[in-house]
């Protein structure tokens, strides 16, 4: 019966009970559309990083500590031996989507027909196993990442940033569009064609490693080889990528591991990385642990870590928007409290009379306490099937509208993909948390309520 | 119909004990040198000064007096809404001066029925449902409430309204819902605080009537608080109070 009455005053009430009910909706509304916006960066940008890098890297100990001081001692040597032990390891073996290796180098770059020259940072991939990488999905949202824009078969291609593109001055041979080259030096070609170019040129080793790459714009990387000898090849720029961070697109160049292996390593098959693709998202964890164990089981000197103990970039992006998200849904809650309190507090005024009469029949204080708590529940209730609703219909507009924004981790753009019911728990999170919110505003009214005289409640009008 | 039950199914939780209904020839209430001070900007004013009497059971009794002597101050410590500043208050012999809030909710829930002025139904429920809510606290059957709410509906000659809501039937009805309502719960005591107030005098000698028969009916004592001497009824028991005195 408490239910029905309940019930019943707030369809008494209908103006009052729907204005309260409105405001819960809307601030649980908009805590909805922005924590499936959260949702939908928790879900695409670790796919995005997943794709990029995979769900697990495997890193000589010590690496992530010291390994930038001095890179060359903290190899994995003999990386294609581990590749092989890990995907022999019958659980593995079906846990594993992607297992391939990655050198991070850095150098000088310079185009001889600019006399252009600055440093650059790069990695060394296999073309083929980062094109599927960039198709892992695992938890079906249907992003996929472009293709890396090298083949296995083409070993000097590159890939560059487009800042090193415009350093370089090779926006106009790329066909790059927003992109103008840096201005010609004419001095500093002359003095380049002596010092840097000349000894390219001179460079015995290099050899052009396809045929009719001099169609290609060419660029000439140096790098020191693991023994600190100079090294130099020369690459033909497949495409222009725009990269995250401004930093990075001015000096990135991805090439074929084995362009990257010949610059520093020679024969010896050495890698900065492994990078692991865990088909199952829900499986990483116990995917990490048994790797360990093979890789502690074999002796090897090596450690495997999550993307995001590499790279803290997802858990910062995440942890800022969820911060924003706490800080929303805080505002929101405070206004929710207060219409809460304000008409719990009028139908306690209205309704004195009753509560003494409610009383004399003999119901304990909890029992005026637990009517009105009702009453705010089911009003709470009411605003979160409201703010659901809307939030679907509003979700699924957006979503079919197919808005993008770039995330600060990525070059290109994510679609807008508001998750509301995708994540069910957070749904029904939202709505538990309004209709808490509204039971608690309501409690000091409703205390209020319950202490009040009886004889002076019976007295009132 | 129905006789006071010496065994009762509701068992408080906290100091109240249940009366020993068996107890022969003790009166219903029995009140001793009461006394109630109120505090109105730093007065003190007595509403009741060494009040004692008593409420024999299976009987009405009329609390009468002008506007302002302190009846309806008397009826309130009888019904358990109200405490005394000094004195004592027994119903059917148990001490029942000091209970705590829970105790004195857990007693009226047991042995008082209220009946109120301006009848106090609860106006979301209807009249079938008002009468059921006393019980709520006692009978967790639905079915079993619904079925006593008719059955004292019906001896308040209202069974065909049980659906109507409060604001559907006329004063005089309403108030026949609160005594079926006060009743419903098979009270030691019914408390009625100007129950006639509101109604036209010719409901309200029917009201009045109502009541004497069903204290009759219910074995149950009836104490009315009025300010109108005209409705008292021969052979009743009266207490006048005047200015805070039995008079």
């Amino acid at each position: 019966m408490i239910w029905k009455i309940a019930f019943r005053n707030l369809t008494k009430n209908a103006r009052r009970s729907v204005t309260t009910a409105m405001a819960i909706g809307i601030g649980g509304f908009a805590a909805l559309l922005f924590g499936g916006f959260v949702t939908s960066i928790w879900f695409g940008v670790q796919t995005s990083m997943i794709q990029e890098q995979g769900n697990l890297q495997i890193y000589r100990q010590g690496y992530l500590e010291f390994g930038a001081a001095n890179p060359d001692d903290y190899t994995i040597q003999g990386w294609d031996e581990v590749a092989a032990l890990l995907a022999s390891d019958p659980v593995l073996n079906q846990q594993l989507a992607v297992i391939t290796p990655r050198i991070d180098l850095a150098g000088v770059a310079g185009n001889a027909q600019t006399g252009n020259s600055k440093t650059f940072i790069g990695s060394g991939v296999v073309p083929s196993q980062i094109d599927e990488m960039h198709k892992w999905d695992g938890w079906s949202i249907g992003q996929v990442s472009p293709a890396s824009g090298l083949t296995d078969q083409v070993l000097d291609g590159v890939v560059i940033g487009i800042g090193m593109a415009r350093m370089m001055g090779m926006c106009g041979p790329l066909n790059v569009a927003d992109c103008q080259d840096r201005p010609v030096d004419e001095d500093a070609l002359t003095e380049v064609e002596t010092d840097f170019t000349s000894l390219v040129n001179d460079e015995a080793e290099i050899t052009d490693l396809r045929e009719g790459s001099v169609e290609r714009p060419q660029l000439n990387l140096m790098a020191a080889t693991s023994s600190g000898v100079p090294n130099i090849a020369r690459v033909g720029i497949e495409a222009a990528r725009p990269q995250a961070i401004r930093a990075i697109d001015n000096a990135y160049v991805m090439m074929h591991f084995e362009q990257a292996r010949g610059l520093l390593y020679g024969d010896s098959q050495e890698a900065t990385t492994l990078m692991l693709q865990v088909a199952n998202p829900d499986q990483v964890d116990a995917t990490k642990d048994r790797i360990q164990e093979v890789l502690d089981r074999a002796g090897l000197d090596l450690k495997v870590f999550h993307f995001t103990e590499v790279d803290p970039t997802f858990n910062r992006i995440f942890g800022m928007f969820t911060f924003m998200f706490i800080v929303v849904s805080i505002v929101l809650s405070i206004v929710i409290v207060f219409t809460i309190v304000n008409t719990v507090s009028m139908n306690v005024m209205e309704r004195v009379k009753e509560i003494g009469t409610i009383r004399a029949l003999g119901f304990r204080k909890g029992f005026v306490r637990a009517l009105f708590l009702t009453e705010s529940a089911l009003i709470g209730l009411f605003g979160a099937l409201i703010a659901l609703s809307a939030a679907v219909v509003i979700a699924n507009i957006v979503n079919s509208a197919g808005v993008q924004w770039t995330p600060p981790s990525n070059a290109t753009p994510l679609t807008v993909q508001l998750m509301v019911l995708d994540n069910p728990l957070f749904a029904a999170s939202v709505v538990g948390l309004l209709i808490l919110i509204s039971v608690v505003a309501s409690v000091m009214p409703t205390f209020k309520a319950a202490r009040l005289n009886i004889v002076e409640s019976l007295q009132r009008a | 119909m129905n006789s006071i039950s010496t065994q009762r199914s509701f068992q408080p939780d906290s100091q109240f004990q249940p009366v020993d209904l068996t107890k022969a020839g003790a009166p219903a209430v029995r009140f001793n040198n009461i006394k109630k001070t109120y505090t109105m900007d730093r007065v003190e004013v007595d509403a009741l000064a060494d009040v004692s009497g008593s409420i024999a059971r299976q009987e009405t009794t009329f609390i009468t007096g002008p506007s302002g002597s302190g009846k309806s101050t008397l009826l309130n410590i009888m019904g358990l809404i109200d405490q005394p500043t000094s004195g004592e208050l027994f119903i059917l012999d148990e001490d029942v001066s000091r209970l705590s809030d829970k105790a004195a909710a857990d007693f009226r829930s047991e042995h008082i029925g209220f009946i109120f002025q301006s009848f106090n139904l609860i106006p979301v429920l209807t009249v079938g449902e008002n009468v059921e809510f006393p019980l709520l606290r006692r009978v967790k059957s639905a079915s079993e409430r619904r079925e006593k709410a008719e059955q004292y509906l019906d001896s308040v000659g209202l069974a065909d309204l049980i659906d109507r809501r409060p604001g559907e039937i006329s004063g005089g009805q309403r108030q026949r819902v609160a005594i079926a309502r006060a009743l419903v719960t098979e009270p030691t005591l019914i408390i009625a605080d100007e129950p006639t107030a509101n109604l036209d005098s010719k409901t309200s000698l029917e009201i009045i009537a109502l009541l004497d028969h069903m204290k009759s009916e219910f074995d149950t004592s009836v104490v009315i608080c009025t300010h109108d001497t005209s409705l008292i009824t021969a052979g009743s028991a009266t207490i006048n109070i005047i200015d805070g005195h039995t008079a």
